[in-house]
């Protein structure tokens, strides 16, 4: 079965969950706690609206993903958390007993984001003073270790640029009904991204564009038998014009300040992605790429912030016009989280699910012609 | 009270292939019984062959309301500022209901596993810099610029501080008996975590850091029963009770010749098997060095705990065989006791 004929597969970020509106303020003022009760209470929401996991995302402004995962998993019982990590702040060894740890616990319910860094400056924190395209390098090594754990063949001998392991074992091993490894999904939209995702990955992040504008860039990725997802926003409302009242809302909101700290973030960035988006929210005459498809909120609530516009009917299309082009999961945002996950589930993933169940019987009865 | 595997020789550990899985419910259950026994927190060990420490400790902390964790870790497995992160986020998670038990590591080849490949001395001095720099986070004044020899970190901050009723960053237990360890435990530690020793012996070698302001606990075991006769029977039916065959001896002598830790070649090394009276290091062989045990009646093993406090020991990582048992036993036969003695010496002065 290709990937195009399989259900789609839909996350949300947890990342801003009690915090709704953090990038509109300057990155030192975001809160480093958020309400662990509306946290648990958003994954619980989240397991009744068929999300299968949340994005924890790392970062020197937030709380520890592994711990906050753990803590997480011990409220719910479906939900898997997305846990992000990058390679130079902990040892892969360690990482995977960590992460066996969590899965464990949990009954495998865990995944791994794996994220290169995208501001110099805050690599720095970690001690980490490479390169963007060291960074690649250095994952690569850490991927392979990880995969050479979870294959558990005997024990790891590595010996590399940037890490050296001797007979390295750990005796916790993945624990999950379906695998025997986490899902791996990568992070990035340069072209080492894009590598990397094809050596180690199972499913690759990137931000959305117009449909056939990122044909030709994951179809690699699709011919070497992985996933793509897209990291997007969402704002679908009963009609359009909603939808577009309630683009405009926001934008007033936030106010005009945040793009400030916005332009102040991208200086300090080193994110092919992120630069891409900003140039798209910049270059283009109309904020819409797609009629769906709106780069108006980049300016002001950063690169994340590429937002599928429109009533539930058209935001399904949308999504499905990805589906199309062998897109097969999507990591939403909104604003609020909760109130948009909510929506999701009950207006716009019905007409998916709908859709997709007809289009596998259509290609059924295609076949049971053929053989007859 | 330790919280690790017992009844199984070191060997046994070593050579195990079989694979270690967290049994959640029945951990949870330890520590509530240990909430009942008046015991204040439970070590949760760090190795190859154990779950991770930090992430077991979220998953038993949310579980529980009152118990403490020592939570055991290494310097040179993970960066400072990301193991601050770690414990921070714990800390708001479980209310700081943890301390830390820095150790340096006493195995170079489980090190290895983890990609270090650092000497015992220079392992300490890594973690005199890892400390360091976590003790620079947590004092939250400012971003932290650290260039060490084994770290470098530029304007490091964080977000999320150390969550605590009473404190701005954990309690630091520093293992070891060598001179780097008790440097380090000066330095950076809240209390030095030696093996323990006779009393006699103790008093002197702890001096230095009792008069540099930090606590000193022992690390040891406990049997004890109604009667002397009775522990002491207990003793040596648990030697008989490990099965111990002669080949894992051997493995244990294999695996204290391999380490480079000075407190388990010292303890392996003791010539006779009872120190003290109530001192026993039969078990040690095959146990490792923290299996040196208070053997005897209730009275006896607070009598000995109270000589302890007397030259200035003020904690105590206690484990058992089995642990449970003997952890209720402590908390309803022992304990008591040892209350009751402080209580005398209060209304005593001097």
């Amino acid at each position: 079965m290709s990937n195009r004929d399989k259900p789609l597969r839909f996350h949300w970020s947890l990342s801003r969950v009690g915090d709704n509106l953090r990038a509109s303020r300057p990155i030192g003022e975001h809160k480093g706690l958020l309400s662990f009760e509306a946290q648990v209470d958003f994954c619980r929401r989240a397991e009744e609206c068929e999300i299968q996991s949340v994005l924890m995302a790392f970062g020197f402004t937030r709380p520890d993903p592994f711990v906050l995962s753990m803590a997480l998993g011990m409220k719910t019982s479906k939900l898997k958390f997305m846990v992000a990590v990058r390679s130079g702040v902990i040892a892969p060894t360690l990482f995977v007993q960590q992460i066996n740890t969590i899965s464990a616990l949990t009954n495998g319910r865990v995944c791994v984001n794996i994220v290169t860094g995208h501001i110099p400056a805050e690599l720095g924190y970690y001690g980490d003073f490479l390169t963007h395209d060291e960074r690649y390098a250095r994952t690569d090594e850490f991927l392979s270790i990880c995969r050479a754990f979870w294959s558990r063949e005997g024990p790891v001998n590595f010996n590399g640029k940037y890490y050296r392991v001797e007979d390295g074992r750990v005796n916790t091993p993945f624990v999950s009904d379906e695998a025997t490894a986490p899902e791996i999904y990568l992070g990035g939209n340069s072209q080492l991204a894009d590598e990397m995702a094809i050596k180690h990955a199972d499913c690759s992040w990137r931000f959305p564009d117009e449909p056939e504008k990122l044909r030709p860039h994951i179809q690699p990725m699709i011919d070497h038998g992985k996933e793509v997802g897209l990291l997007v926003s969402i704002i679908a409302r009963p009609t359009r014009a909603e939808a577009v009242r309630a683009a405009d809302t926001l934008l007033q909101t936030v106010g005009v300040k945040s793009k400030e700290f916005q332009k102040e973030f991208q200086r300090t960035c080193d994110s092919v992605g992120v630069k891409r988006n900003f140039q798209l929210a910049e270059s283009n005459e109309s904020e819409w790429l797609t009629p769906y498809l709106w780069t108006g909120a980049i300016p002001y609530l950063g690169a994340p912030a590429i937002a599928l516009v429109g009533s539930s009917e058209d935001v399904a299309a949308a999504i499905l016009g990805y589906k199309e082009i062998g897109i097969s999961q999507f990591l939403f945002m909104g604003w609020p989280d909760l109130e948009e996950m909510d929506r999701f589930s009950k207006e716009v993933l019905p007409l998916i699910r709908r859709h997709e169940q007809g289009a596998r019987s259509e290609t059924q009865s295609d076949r049971m012609r053929k053989i007859s | 009270m330790a919280g690790e595997a017992s009844g199984l020789t070191r060997t046994m550990m070593y050579n195990r292939v079989e694979t270690s899985l967290p049994n959640l419910p029945a951990q949870i259950e330890f520590c509530r019984r240990a909430e009942e026994s008046g015991i204040d927190s439970l070590l949760t060990d760090f190795g190859f062959s154990k779950p991770d420490s930090i992430v077991l400790t979220a998953a038993l902390g949310m579980a529980t309301e009152k118990i403490k964790f020592i939570v055991a870790y290494r310097s040179g497995l993970l960066g400072p500022t990301i193991f601050v992160q770690q414990l921070n986020t714990l800390s708001a998670l479980i209310k700081g209901r943890f301390s830390l038990n820095i150790v340096a590591g006493h195995s170079p080849e489980e090190q290895r596993y983890y990609g270090d490949f650092l000497s015992h001395d220079e392992r300490y001095a890594r973690t005199e810099e890892f400390l360091s720099i976590c003790h620079a986070l947590w004092k939250r004044n400012g971003d932290v610029t650290f260039i060490g020899k084994y770290y470098q970190v530029e304007n490091a901050r964080l977000n999320i501080p150390f969550i605590s009723s009473d404190r701005t960053f954990p309690e630091i237990f520093i293992g070891g008996s060598s001179p780097p360890a008790e440097k380090l435990a000066i330095n950076q530690g809240t209390c030095w975590m030696r093996i323990a020793d006779a009393p006699a012996r103790v008093r002197a070698v702890i001096q230095p850091a009792l008069a540099a302001g930090i606590e000193v606990g022992m690390r040891m075991a406990i049997v004890a029963r109604p009667s002397r006769e009775e522990a002491v029977r207990a003793a040596y039916l648990l030697l008989e009770s490990l099965n111990v065959k002669s080949s894992d001896a051997q493995g244990e002598c294999e695996f204290v010749k391999k380490s480079d830790s000075i407190s388990i070649k010292a303890t392996y090394g003791l010539e006779t098997e009872w120190l003290t009276p109530y001192l026993w290091t039969g078990a040690v062989r095959h146990l490792g060095a923290p299996a040196i045990a208070l053997v005897g009646s209730p009275e006896e093993i607070a009598s000995a705990i109270m000589e302890y406090r007397e030259v200035g020991i003020t904690q105590f990582i206690f484990s058992g065989w089995p642990k449970l048992d003997e952890m209720i036993y402590f908390g309803q036969e022992i304990l008591p006791l040892i209350r009751k003695k402080e209580m005398k010496l209060e209304r005593q002065p001097g």
